[in-house]
């Protein structure tokens, strides 16, 4: 089984977000930090008129980062939508699903693809990770 | 069988639910001796039409109903006398109309039928209010015809673009329009929930052996949808203080030389930029204590919330105004309000909220600190100043202005930035909240705006500081500030009760029979932080509260042997401490009864066990534990 997921490069590294969970990839505009709101959140930036919060993927998955993100990739998830911001957009790819297991709790699963490794991403626990940061 | 055409049906339900409630009113007018002449004649009408579009779309146990209060009338209307004592069972037998016609009955509603009204997010709309925002949409059409033009003939003519220029200027006088156009219709009249306040003032009176009478001014005034929907619990539960805590008993009354029949005012209008909204009771008043303490101290509202938290026993005793204040502070708070309590001792007391009048739109001053642009509200801004000499009181900065000394803090340090060096003599701006004055220091003031605040959305609802983002205009965002949260990070005192940092340390008191019930909540609490006790059924958590002054919140559960969740809701108002503490009640789906008694117990807080979910536990708990 494979199925179609957005590539992103974060950290040297490739990962994949499920298409059904993206509703578009965007420049990463200019991001407004807020104070208080943790380590896992770059801040909010202004989409068409309103306000995302944009999640830092590589300090959520452990990942050094490296620079400013150059893109975000936009994802929903219930009522909470987000942008991941990850460093640069390789494509849209089918990747082949419950491949390998992967190591961390924000991963459903690793695939290999020309012998390169990518995890694909649970942005549902990603997003809770970011937004857990408080107790409430 | 095809049932009736769920629209009708809709309409049918909107327009029986108006009736109700004028009939509801008529009854309380006639109860109490002061219906018009024609009061009877008008119940009648209500009562008849209802029957009849009952009969229409074949809702039968309504048409019945209606038929008997029909009846009910029929002597009243021909002696031309109606008998008060009439009026309670004519009253019961609208509740049982409000049933069917809530479609709380199930008998009624085929299983297909729409999702209950009250689940819908739709509003009315006068009229008129449409037409203003169509002629405002029309007009900039035509205005986007006519720039199209000018730039035309500029451009042949070979002008500097003067018509173009000038068409623009226009645009914007209209866009305002359009604007206000929008915001208009996001608003209510307050009587959009007050109807059935006045019956409930009534009910609630005779649970407590009181008489009570509400007058309600000035329910035409306009509010924000949004605030309208958040305020209503809030006045029902500064009415239920009023009665349960401010009315005396008749015969109290009579020895203070007080008619026994108790007043309370719902009042509202506007006033300078905000809408206020009061609740005014001729009862008993604050204690003396109490109100000394706020003049020495701040505000009234404030010393009442934070007595709730306390545990100091000499002001549980206190006819008090308390219960659950603090809840309403924040509540109102939380919508950028303001509480203000006035009191005195055998006069009354009143409470006054202050809100604005939209929340689609807020003036704000735009400072700068760190490179980031930050908004302030200017309500909530006294005034700006130079900050030279700053004075160090107990390791902490504070300033003075106009002869009082002022908390101050480096608005990097109160969001916990990263800080960065602050200019030579940097502006220091004060803002007032709830009566208490802070010092924000910033790097410069960028000047003054008028903004759309937009929520920063559920990912960053637990990030404390803010009321939301506005979109400058550059398209970058400017974080808006919280005036409450700033005052009170800046003036909490040890062990000040505003504090939620506090709260976290609150021990939650879980009340349930079951195991599993019990050791769910317990989990779920104690993940998120908080300490917690469990026990078995309500002379178990009766005892716990007794004797552990730390448990800060109940969870209950109603049904249980020994003691009933309600019964020991009861007891613990009865408690000296008790007064304050939140008790949050799980009740079963449909348990409409259980719920009716428990708000007249004075419960704070609803869980439906059926829909009860980690988030709504939580953020229940939070809401009441954080003032």
């Amino acid at each position: 089984m494979t199925a179609l997921h957005v590539v992103a490069r974060v950290g040297g590294e490739q990962y994949g977000v499920p298409v059904e969970d993206v509703l578009e990839v965007a420049d990463a505009g200019e991001i407004v930090p807020v104070p208080g709101s943790g380590p896992a959140l770059l801040g909010v930036r202004n989409l068409r008129g309103q306000v995302l919060p944009v999640v830092d993927l590589a300090a959520v998955l452990g990942l050094p980062r490296t620079a400013t993100p150059g893109r975000v990739v936009v994802v929903a998830d219930g009522g909470r939508a987000a942008g991941l911001g990850v460093d640069s957009v390789k494509g849209v790819e089918p990747l082949p699903e419950g491949g390998e297991e992967a190591d961390s709790p924000h991963l459903t699963a690793a695939a290999v693809v020309d012998s390169a490794l990518i995890g694909l991403v649970n942005v549902t626990s990603v997003l809770d990770a970011a937004g857990g940061a408080h107790a409430p | 069988m095809s049932g009736p055409d769920p629209e009708i049906l809709e309409v049918f339900y909107e327009e029986a639910g108006e009736r109700l409630e004028r009939m509801e009113e008529t009854l309380l007018a006639l109860e109490s001796g002061h219906a018009s002449a024609d009061a009877v004649d008008s119940l009648f009408r209500d009562a008849h039409s209802i029957k009849g579009s009952a009969g229409m779309v074949g809702v039968e146990e309504a048409q019945a109903i209606a038929h008997t209060i029909e009846d009910a009338l029929e002597e009243p209307r021909e002696k031309g006398v109606f008998p008060p004592e009439l009026a309670d069972p004519l009253l019961r037998a609208t509740d049982a109309l409000r049933r069917v016609v809530a479609g709380d009955d199930g008998a009624v509603e085929a299983p297909e039928a729409p999702a209950k009204p009250a689940e819908r997010r739709t509003m009315r709309m006068s009229a008129e209010k449409v037409d203003r925002l169509l002629d405002a949409v029309g007009e900039t059409v035509l205005h986007s015809r006519r720039l199209g033009h000018a730039l035309e003939q500029d451009r042949s003519d070979g002008a500097d673009g003067e018509r173009v220029e000038e068409e623009l200027g226009h645009g914007e006088r209209l866009l305002d329009e359009l604007q206000e156009s929008v915001i208009q219709m996001r608003t209510l009249p307050l009587s959009s929930i007050s109807g059935p306040l006045p019956r409930a003032v009534r009910d609630l009176a005779i649970a407590h052996d009181k008489e009570a009478e509400l007058d309600i001014s000035g329910a035409d005034t306009q509010l924000d949808r949004v605030i309208l929907d958040g305020i209503s619990e809030t006045i029902n539960h500064l009415l239920r203080n009023a009665v349960a805590h401010g009315i005396e008993r008749p015969e109290e009354r009579a020895r203070a030389g007080k008619p026994a029949t108790g007043r309370i005012d719902l009042r509202a209008g506007q006033r300078g930029g905000l809408v206020a909204i009061e609740v005014v009771d001729d009862g008993r008043g604050v204690a003396p204590e109490l109100v000394q303490q706020a003049g020495a101290d701040g505000s009234l509202a404030d010393v009442l919330a934070e007595a709730g938290f306390s545990t100091a026993e000499e002001v549980t005793d206190v006819s008090g105004r308390g219960v659950g204040l603090d809840a309403v502070k924040a509540h109102v708070e939380s919508l950028r309000g303001q509480l203000e309590v006035h009191s005195e001792r055998g006069r009354g007391t009143t409470v006054t909220m202050l809100l604005p009048l939209t929340l689609a739109l807020l003036r704000v001053l735009l400072i700068e600190r760190g490179g980031q642009t930050f908004g302030l509200g200017l309500a909530s801004i006294q005034e700006v100043v130079t900050v030279t000499d700053t004075m160090s009181l107990g390791g902490r900065q504070a300033i003075e202005v106009r002869g009082r000394s002022v908390p101050l803090a480096d608005l990097s340090q109160v969001l916990e930035a990263d800080s960065q060096k602050l200019p030579e003599a940097p502006h220091g701006v004060i803002v007032a909240f709830s009566g208490r004055r802070v010092g924000i220091v910033c790097d410069r003031l960028v000047g003054e705006q008028e903004v759309v605040v937009k929520s920063l959305g559920p990912l960053l609802a637990n990030v404390p500081g803010y009321v939301g983002a506005a979109i400058m205009g550059d398209g970058t965002l400017a974080l808006i500030l919280d005036p409450a949260f700033l005052v009170r990070k800046l003036t909490r005192r040890a062990g000040a009760a505003l504090v939620p940092e506090a709260k976290r340390s609150a021990k939650v008191l879980v009340v349930d029979d079951q195991f599993t019930v019990r050791e769910l909540q317990r989990s779920i609490l104690e993940a998120a932080g908080y300490s917690v006790e469990t026990a078995r059924n309500g002379r178990e958590a009766l005892n716990k509260v007794k004797a552990d002054p730390e448990v800060g919140l109940v969870v209950t559960d109603v049904d249980m042997p020994e003691m009933t969740g309600l019964e020991l809701l009861a007891e613990i108002r009865e408690e000296p401490r008790g007064f304050s503490l939140p008790v949050v009640v799980v009740t079963g789906r449909g348990g409409e009864e259980d719920r009716q008694r428990g708000v007249e117990a004075g419960a704070d807080a609803y869980i439906v066990k059926e829909e009860f979910d980690q988030r709504a536990l939580l953020e229940t708990v939070g809401r009441l534990l954080t003032g």
